[in-house]
């Protein structure tokens, strides 16, 4: 709860909380940051410190790119999606009207998230963890079958993909954790160990019910992404990660020795990694589609609509393959200008985590980065044949209700911390 | 982790204020920003590395991934079939059409990679096979063969699906689907207003049910439709011949399918892609323009009409003395307009279905072709057949065979046929004057070889026309030869013989190698075509050409196309008659109808069996020896082409009509009433269709045949005899005094009775004695005298047919000033007894006094009595009237239905009850119009 809005709601509410009656009853409200405390009993000598700041923080950089990236995001979804749509469903604007609907409960959500204080998500988040948990599991019953997946619950005309509820859960579950534990915890492999506890179940959890390997994987990086950043060592996490990379650089090794004999799709969608063109029609026909379209583009694209690798040679192109139809159509430029833009995001978030006014809150908009650092990081990777191919969406562009809902309440919260930022520090 | 929790602080923080005794926030200390820091920029080498991969893809395979993108666009997607254009008779009955059909293709690959269902196949693979047995594909052979080709993507598992059936199919989908969302509807309507849980129970039940089903019919994936056209032919074999046939690959063969083949065909539409100047790819609709129609000059009822009785023909003499199977070779019909060279009819038989022209069962009884593909004397039978069937070019030699259109591609000794135009050289070259004698001794002897007439013992002197009638070949050989070959040659080529007509018609034959030229004629050769031996010529010459003998010598060019329309109906080309040539003079021509009116009037006509009830026709017969299969005796004398060829009617030629019976199955061959007897039945009924008015008295005989085929009698409408006219009703008292009798008292009472015109022929033949409307009192003998109260068979009263006693206007409101109906229509007041309108400017002075003096003075103008109005006519018109009635007994005689369109115009005045006869009258006037 802010100072600033005390002015107004104490003459209506005089027992109103934290700001107690001592400012409230100022004729003139000067605005001060309480702060984010669980109690308030020492606010007033906190105040007569910290009065500098007159009007809460605002980052409206933040907020002018994602509204930018939603904006921008639905022409290009319905550039992709038109001409698939026309055929499916008699109607070229199906998938822009359901993902606009997404969006805008998403906006609504994000605006009641970044008004939330903090400390609620400190009370609720071990219910929010074991909701999320309870989500998965809910598939096994109720799950649809969508694209030869279950990865759906539908509730009405709705439909959740409970996995990307898991991704919320876990920042704000891995965020109040690190927040707690002292940094001598932290310095134990076991200390270790217990933070990522929770996101390893649910990764555990979302690989083992609805075989989603990316979700498991992007779950697990943000809760290493914030240990990483909130441990003061670095010589665990570079073992961490040769580790990963001894074991990922294994599993292609074993793959290709095996020669797809008998592997699952995992293994054969790494041999198609490898060489795409030697799988044209079958498993590499989609990686490969994407790579023509990327390369067709050229500096300046065909222009917006133009694309032709739309026109049902990428399946479902404004799902994972988005990228490859926005450098088709707006080319190297086009592309660049985006990953550029996820960048500014990255260091806006990367500024109002350093500016945070508690350590919970810079962990959550560290959570939120890392979440969108690596969904987009992974999304161009597939697209561009980096690795092999895992479905991610790219946030704020691909097609998805649940995805960009709660992509837009993670906004929400880091909106939330910003606002709430130490005085004078934000930029 | 709860262990971590310490409360009341205890927290590690470096950087904090407070330490243990109070709850300083952690914050985010340094070295947190810092590895922060880390983190980001190990996102931003993420990112760079991405973009690396960007840049090096668009440098090193951005040309070739171009290059890809482009190639595997298909720029030539799909052609858009066009609508060949129909073909229709001259009243636009469709002989031909074709119709939307679609191709069910099945793409295996679609049906094989639905979501697995829990047997862990594709769930689109059931549904799509059930939906393929709905569309009544063998769904075993579909399962096989999606099972085989996994990856196939089009497969035509189904041809020539009718727009119904697809819609019927496309229905049950969407009804599935409707009923759903019906459900849910009423489910909604449910929870809002009553809310009855048994009910919504119920409907909830409902609800899942049809989801289920409507489940099944959403998982049909790997179907769809191609559209094409098919050809049809709905009157079957009906002028099979001339029409030819069209496949499905547009590509007519034989007759008007093949001769106008291009202008049926339309342009085909084509949806395709194209790369514009930046390299975008433009996807373009162009339609598919349909092809032109056809407007024949063929006439569907006469058609009908021959090939009814060309198949009762070779019904009859099948499996005949000679040989198992046709009853003929070949029977083969052409009318033809005299006057301008339409066909209207044109039928030969054995014939096919152009439906189904590759059925080979009409095969059976076809004479065997030897290596030539020339008939010989041998004929198929079943086994023959089936043997052909195996044997792909024996079967398309046969098959051709039958194809063939016997009127146009087959060529043929005409025999006596020829004789007139023989005669018709003579006398147009000046050679013979018509006046000249001859005499048949029963042969004649040229060059030293003996030529037989057909009547061995010889037909004694001859005129000219005696001749035709005998149909003499001793005295046609001494008028060739008198004519001399070179004259001869010449007028065969003037009449086309040798030449194509250029009828409009695909492989009409060439006969020039088959007929002599002067330079190489012998007078054997001379005498022998005098009397249509030794040459050969097709049916459409010879119709083509005596259609000019008879017409005064007008050599129109045949065709069967009046008029060509685009697909939107609107005329391209409308096809003149032609005239190629003038043969003959207008003088020779009458000499000739006179020559050959003697053929079927004169006392030896060969003719005569020709002539149908009713009519006169002039014409000649033909009985042709034809090359036997016997190679040492080719002329055996017992096979034979017969033939009548004739016009019709008589005195005023409209049509000619040319049978050709080609070795009849039957013994013996060499008799023409085998044609004259087909020619006899399709004039019978051809002559009254098209309107023309019978001039011969009918015998007992032909009444009653005419009835059988249910025939109109139209003897009465331009008859010349005057024993058949029905004189009307005579007028027996004089209603003013003046001396004059003026009206009809037919019953004695002193009172004028109203004349009736029952049959609407434009004479009085009853009466109505007490002014109900209605006939009481007929003429049933025609003598002018009323002798029945009941009338007699074809005299209807037409009033009583109107089923209501009371005239029309007794049901119209009546004016309470005068007492008189008023006409709804235009508000005229009628008059309440006679039923006569008065218009508005006529009405002060005629009330109460108009009936009386308007019926008396039309007895007085002329002393008759008006033929088709009632007591309500009036002065105002009674000129008019008494002179129909007079005039139809005067000059009916002299020209035939003139006066009856007299009494036409008259009659359109009438009004109120005698609007009945009135039409009646008007009918008949116009009919007699139609007939001039």
């Amino acid at each position: 709860m802010s100072q600033g809005r005390n002015g107004k709601t104490a003459h209506g509410t005089p027992r109103s909380g934290s700001a107690g009656n001592a400012t409230g009853n100022r004729r003139n409200p000067n605005p001060q940051r309480t702060g984010n405390r669980s109690s308030n009993r020492n606010g007033r000598e906190l105040y007569a410190v910290r009065t500098r700041k007159k009007e809460p923080t605002q980052d409206y950089t933040l907020i002018f790119i994602v509204l930018f990236f939603l904006a921008f995001g639905l022409v290009m979804l319905y550039s992709t999606s038109s001409y698939e749509a026309g055929l499916d469903f008699g109607d070229s604007a199906h998938y822009l009207k359901r993902q606009l609907a997404s969006s805008l409960m998403g906006l609504a959500g994000m605006v009641a998230v970044s008004r939330i204080p903090l400390k609620f998500w400190k009370k609720v988040y071990l219910f929010l963890y074991v909701f999320s948990l309870g989500m998965i599991v809910l598939i096994i019953p109720f799950g649809t079958m969508v694209n030869g997946a279950k990865r759906w619950i539908y509730i009405g005309p709705i439909s959740v993909q409970p996995a990307e509820i898991s991704k919320f859960a876990v920042i704000i579950m891995t965020a109040v954790w690190l927040s707690r534990v002292t940094q001598r915890t932290l310095q134990t492999w076991k200390g270790i160990f217990t933070i990522l506890a929770p996101a390893v179940v649910e990764a555990a959890m979302i690989y083992g019910i609805t075989s989603n390997l990316s979700s498991a994987i992007i779950v697990l990086v943000i809760a290493a992404g914030m240990l990483f950043v909130t441990a003061e060592d670095y010589r665990r996490y570079f073992v961490l990660a040769a580790l990963v990379v001894v074991l990922a650089a294994g599993i292609v090794f074993w793959a290709m020795k095996s020669g797809g004999a008998g592997g699952t799709f995992r293994i054969q969608r790494i041999l198609v990694w490898l060489d795409p063109s030697a799988y044209a029609d079958g498993k590499g026909f989609q990686v490969l589609q994407g790579l023509y379209g990327i390369g067709s583009g050229g500096i300046f694209g065909k222009g917006l609509g133009q694309s032709m690798q739309k026109l049902g040679y990428i399946p479902e192109a404004q799902n994972d393959m988005i990228f490859s139809i926005i450098c088709e159509e707006l080319g190297l430029f086009g592309a660049l200008s985006i990953i550029m833009l996820f960048i500014i995001l990255c260091w806006r978030m990367m500024v109002v985590a350093t500016h945070a006014s508690d350590l919970f809150g810079s962990l959550i908009t560290v959570g939120v980065m890392v979440h969108i650092a690596v969904q987009v990081i992974l999304n161009i990777a597939v697209v561009t044949n980096s690795i092999p191919n895992t479905g991610v969406t790219l946030p704020f562009f691909s097609y998805g209700g649940s995805s960009i809902m709660i992509l837009l309440a993670e906004i929400g919260l880091v909106l939330n911390v910003a606002r709430n930022s130490r005085q004078g520090d934000a930029a | 982790m709860a262990g971590n929790r310490r409360p009341g602080g205890g927290y590690n923080v470096n950087n904090g204020s407070g330490r243990r005794h109070k709850r300083a926030p952690r914050r985010f200390n340094h070295k947190m920003q810092a590895k922060l820091v880390v983190l980001f920029i190990g996102v931003l080498l993420a990112f760079a590395v991405l973009i690396l991969r960007l840049l090096v893809i668009n440098r090193d395979n951005g040309n070739e991934y171009k290059k890809q993108v482009l190639s595997q666009q298909s720029y030539d997607s799909k052609e858009i079939p066009y609508k060949r254009g129909n073909i229709t008779d001259r009243n636009g009955t469709i002989l031909a059409t074709s119709e939307l059909i679609y191709n069910v293709i099945v793409d295996a690959y679609q049906m094989n990679n639905g979501p697995l269902n829990d047997d862990g196949v594709s769930s689109y693979l059931e549904p799509t096979l059930d939906a393929c047995e709905r569309l009544g594909l063998d769904r075993d052979t579909i399962e096989q063969y999606v099972h085989d080709n996994p990856d196939s993507r089009y497969y035509i598992a189904r041809k020539g699906l009718t727009y119904e059936e697809k819609t019927a199919y496309e229905k049950e989908i969407s009804d599935a689907a409707a009923r759903v969302s019906n459900i849910q509807k009423e489910i909604q309507k449910e929870k809002s207003g009553a809310n009855d849980e048994s009910k919504l129970a119920d409907l909830q039940t409902q609800l899942e049910d049809a989801q289920k089903a409507n489940e099944a019919y959403q998982n049909i994936q790997g179907i769809w439709f191609e559209s094409s056209y098919t050809r049809s032919y709905p009157n079957g074999t009906l002028l099979a011949h001339a029409l030819g046939f069209s496949g499905t690959s547009n590509e007519g063969a034989f007759g008007l399918e093949e001769y106008y083949n291009d202008t049926l065909n339309g342009t085909p539409g084509r949806e395709y892609g194209y790369l514009n100047d930046s390299s975008n790819l433009e996807r373009t609709v162009i339609d598919a323009q349909d092809g032109n129609n056809l407007v024949l000059t063929v006439d569907t009822n006469i058609q009908s009409i021959v090939e009814k009785y060309l198949q009762e023909f070779m019904e009859e003499y099948k499996d005949g003395d000679f040989h198992q199977g046709y009853g003929a070779r070949n029977v083969g019909c052409i009318i033809q307009n005299v006057k301008n060279g339409e066909i209207l009819a044109m039928a030969s038989y054995p014939t096919y279905d152009p439906n189904d022209p590759y059925n080979t069962d009409l095969l059976e009884g076809m004479p065997v072709l030897d290596e030539k593909d020339s008939p010989t004397y041998e004929y198929l039978t079943k086994e023959d057949v089936d043997t052909i069937s195996q044997d792909n070019e024996q079967m398309s030699r046969y098959l051709y065979s039958l194809w063939n259109n016997f009127c146009i591609s087959t060529y043929y000794e005409p025999g006596s046929t020829a004789k007139p135009f023989t005669m018709a050289a003579g006398l147009e070259s000046g050679s013979l004057t018509g006046d000249e004698t001859y005499y048949c001794s029963g042969s004649l002897t040229v060059d030293g070889w003996e030529i037989k007439c057909h009547n061995t013992d010889g037909d004694g002197m001859l005129t000219l026309n005696q001749a035709i009638e005998r149909s003499c070949n001793v005295a046609l050989m001494q008028m060739a030869l008198a004519t001399g070959e070179e004259t001869f040659c010449k007028f065969q080529r003037i009449f086309n013989f040798g030449l194509k007509t250029n009828i409009d018609l695909a492989k009409e034959v060439r006969t020039d190698g088959l007929i002599y030229s002067a330079d190489k004629m012998v007078d054997v050769d001379l005498a022998t075509n005098s009397f249509g031996q030794n040459f050969d010529v097709t049916m459409i010459q010879m119709i083509t050409g005596f259609s000019s003998l008879i017409n005064g010598g007008y050599y129109y060019e045949p065709h069967m196309v009046s008029k060509i329309t685009s697909a939107s109906g609107a005329t391209v080309e409308n096809i003149e008659p032609r005239l190629l040539k003038r043969t003959i003079s207008e003088d020779t021509s009458a000499k000739i109808r006179e020559a050959c009116l003697q053929v079927v009037a004169g006392e030896n006509g060969t003719g005569k069996t020709a002539r149908p009830a009713g009519y006169m026709i002039g014409g000649k017969t033909g009985t042709a020896e034809t090359i036997s299969g016997d190679p040492d005796n080719p002329r055996d004398k017992t096979n034979y082409v017969v033939s009548f060829m004739g016009y019709a009617p008589a005195d005023d030629p409209q049509i000619a009509i040319y049978v050709v019976v080609d070795r009849i199955n039957h013994y013996p061959q060499d008799d023409a009433k085998y044609a004259t007897r087909i020619v006899r039945k399709v004039l019978t009924e051809v002559l009254p269709y098209l309107g023309i008015y019978m001039t011969e008295e009918l015998s007992d005989d032909e009444k009653k045949e005419l009835e059988e085929l249910n025939l109109s009698n139209t003897l009465a409408y331009g008859a010349t005899n005057f024993d058949q006219i029905p004189t009307p009703i005579i007028c027996d008292i004089d209603t003013d005094g003046d001396g004059t009798a003026d009206a009809i008292d037919a019953n004695g009472d002193g009172t004028p009775d109203t004349p009736v015109d029952t049959n609407g022929d434009g004479v009085t033949d009853a009466v109505d004695t007490n002014g109900d409307g209605r006939a009481d009192l007929y003429d049933t003998d025609n003598d002018g005298v009323v002798d029945s109260d009941s009338p007699k068979e074809g005299q209807v009263d037409l009033t009583q047919d109107s089923g209501s006693s009371d005239p029309v206007w007794k049901s119209y409101e009546v004016d309470s000033a005068t007492g008189y109906y008023i006409n709804p229509a235009n508000g005229n007041l009628i008059d309440p007894d006679t039923g006569y309108e008065y218009s508005a400017s006529s009405l002060p002075d005629n009330i109460g006094t108009g009936k009386a003096s308007g019926n008396t003075g039309a007895a007085d103008s002329d002393g008759n009595v008006g033929g088709a109005s009632t007591s309500g006519q009036t002065g105002t018109s009674s000129d008019a009237t008494g002179t129909q009635s007079s005039t139809t007994a005067d000059q009916v005689g002299t020209q035939d239905g003139t006066a009856v369109q007299e009494g036409t115009d008259d009659g359109t005045g009438h009004n109120g009850a005698a609007a009945d006869e009135a039409d009646n009258a008007q009918n008949a006037g116009q009919d007699a119009a139609g007939a001039q």
